[in-house]
């Protein structure tokens, strides 16, 4: 791969300049970037063209930083995140990334297989050494030795280390590879990892979600190109800018919630009228991610606009965080009846016992 | 420090165990009262014990927290009448008619029922807050209150009011993270269920049980109530 930088690519791919900065606009806006200009590239006097800076300071990154590599890692995965990421309909942010940036290796996208795609892995390593970004998708097995996800005949694990070594960045994307997703889910047959477990002194930027949202990973992906360095991260390592608000926070039905305006079932009136899910089971209150902000599929819906609870995917352990239909403010477990019978007996035998005896030392006394 | 883990542990073992202490406590404190027995009861029945529970119940339900003037501390001092009845009015409706703890109720016993809307319950749950308020700096203030409170008084007080400003921080998103708010919330409960059966609290047991064995005491002597 030669090192042009980023613009020149662009240029060869037959981009004009006047969409070059388009594209440098959008990319501030994906990136949560504050001032964005509706006019940036014109010569309007400062007050008129505010926060012009961010573009420019994009474009100059674009035009001066070589391609940066991409290897896409997949272990215990549905590869939903990359079916997300190849459906998403935001054309430039994923266009940029997916076709523009340089994803050298994804074991579902590329066109290679077999050891040719393994040795352009190793080549890309060597080359690219403390300068690729390392993307993960799924949890890593640590059971049986790692026996439960091998690949060209090593297995996650080894893949994970070897290639974490010279990554210049590390994101893991969705749940699975955050948090352990569905893999780790009790009773965790296979002793599924997140990658920030086995990767204790290397910090790890998560996108969780399940799938996570496109615009997310590439807009992560995208800030790590063009500052050099991660964002802003939350305290469970997540973007502030996709993560810094709870679904409920920026939910389309949260003045039904304000309201008190409840759906009771999935076909009753409330649900006709788009109220509240919260009773049947919603998880935004407690759950950070840009789902309802962002949304899917080029921005045209998301679950709670399509009548479905949020399951709370972006969140540690969502799979064993009660049930997904039961209420936010049900506890997470109660004890069993033999259980309450067992503490009841106690305090009945404990108190009559109490009771006799002083029973006993008033007739005494 | 991870708030999901810690909420995660208030609302699960830690809610589990509360609540068996809070069972079991209660059922110490019970049959140490009954176990006890009762004193020999020499008078001859002259009315009906069934007549005197009923009588003692609406007396107690409907006429003393809704007719002031038939009680004598109300004419003394209304603050603790007036603030006292707006908490415990709040505090059924919020418990039993909000939302979110209806779902509490219906995980526990396996059904559930309708609930008010939620600024009905809010203005409920400020007025139990503002009612708990009022009975703390009446506490403060009066001498007799004053002299009447020992530690176990404001801990009670505290153990309550605590998960009400928490229950209505997190409903309206105030202050800390969603999370946050509810961890605290789900602590302060915990700890109040643990509390419970070893304070006063528990007169919301001992009052039912105190109003029925005196209306069949009475009850049985042909008095009223």
């Amino acid at each position: 791969m030669p090192k042009e930088t980023i613009y020149e690519h662009l240029v060869g791919e037959g981009v004009s300049r006047r969409e070059f900065i388009k594209m440098c606009g959008v990319l501030a806006g994906a990136m949560g970037m504050r001032k964005v200009p509706p006019v940036a590239a014109s010569n309007l006097p400062p007050h008129l063209a505010r926060g012009a800076k961010i573009v420019h300071e994009i474009a100059a990154a674009l035009e001066s930083k070589p391609r940066v590599p991409v290897i896409w890692l997949e272990f215990q995965d549905c590869a939903g995140c990359s079916e997300a990421l190849t459906r998403s309909q935001s054309p430039t942010l994923v266009n940029l990334v997916l076709n523009q940036l340089s994803i050298e290796y994804h074991e579902t996208l590329s066109a290679a297989a077999g050891f040719q795609i393994e040795e352009n892995k190793q080549r890309i390593m060597q080359e690219y050494y403390g300068q690729y970004v390392l993307v993960v998708e799924g949890s890593i097995p640590v059971g049986a030795n790692g026996a439960y996800c091998t690949i060209g005949g090593r297995s996650a694990l080894d893949h994970l280390k070897e290639t974490a070594e010279g990554a210049m960045a590390i994101i893991a994307t969705g749940n699975c590879s955050a948090f352990g997703g569905l893999p780790k889910a009790d009773p965790n047959p296979t002793d599924a990892k997140s990658v920030a477990e086995l990767l204790p002194d290397k910090t790890v930027i998560n996108i969780p979600g399940c799938p996570a949202i496109p615009e997310a990973t590439t807009g992560t992906i995208a800030h790590l190109i063009i500052f050099g360095a991660p964002p802003e991260l939350d305290s469970l390592n997540r973007p502030m800018t996709f993560y810094g608000n709870t679904v409920h926070d920026r939910c389309l039905r949260r003045p039904f919630y304000e309201a008190g305006k409840f759906a009771n079932s999935f076909d009753d009136e409330g649900a006709r009228k788009g109220w509240c899910l919260y009773k049947l089971g919603c998880k935004g209150p407690t759950t950070y991610n840009a789902c309802a902000t962002i949304k899917w599929d080029g921005g045209l819906s998301f679950p709670i606009q399509s009548g479905h609870p949020c399951l709370g995917c972006s969140e540690p352990g969502f799979w064993d965080g009660g049930g997904f239909y039961a209420g936010q403010s049900a506890p997470l477990s109660t004890p069993t009846i033999a259980m309450v019978g067992a503490a009841a007996a106690v305090g009945a035998v404990a108190g009559g016992a109490v009771a006799t005896a002083n029973k006993a030392q008033k007739k005494k006394g | 420090m991870d708030w999901n883990a810690i909420l995660a542990f208030a609302r699960g073992p830690l809610f589990n165990a509360a609540l068996l202490i809070f069972i079991g406590g209660m059922l110490f404190r019970l049959f140490r009262v009954v176990m006890l027995g009762w004193g020999k009861d020499y008078s001859t029945s002259r009315g009906s014990k069934a007549t005197g529970v009923v009588q003692s119940y609406l007396k107690g339900l409907f006429v003393l927290p809704f007719w002031p003037w038939v009680k004598g501390t109300f004419q003394r001092n209304p603050i603790p009448y007036i603030a006292g009845g707006l908490f415990h009015l709040g505090l059924f409706v919020v418990i039993f008619l909000g939302t979110a703890h209806m779902l509490v109720w219906k995980d526990l016993l396996g059904f559930g029922w309708p609930t008010l809307p939620m600024p009905i319950v809010d203005w409920l749950a400020v007025a139990a807050i503002a009612g708990m308020l009022a009975l703390l700096v009446n506490r403060l203030v009066h001498p007799v209150m004053k002299m009447l409170s020992g530690p176990s008084t404001y801990i009670n007080w505290m153990l309550v009011f605590l998960p009400m400003i928490t229950g209505y921080i997190m409903t309206h998103h105030l202050f800390f993270r969603y999370e946050v708010a509810y961890s605290l919330h789900m602590l302060s409960v915990d700890a109040m269920l643990i509390w419970i059966p070893f304070s006063r609290i528990s007169h919301f047991m001992f009052y039912f049980f105190s109003r029925t064995m005196h209306g069949a005491e009475l009850g049985k002597q042909a008095l009223t109530p």
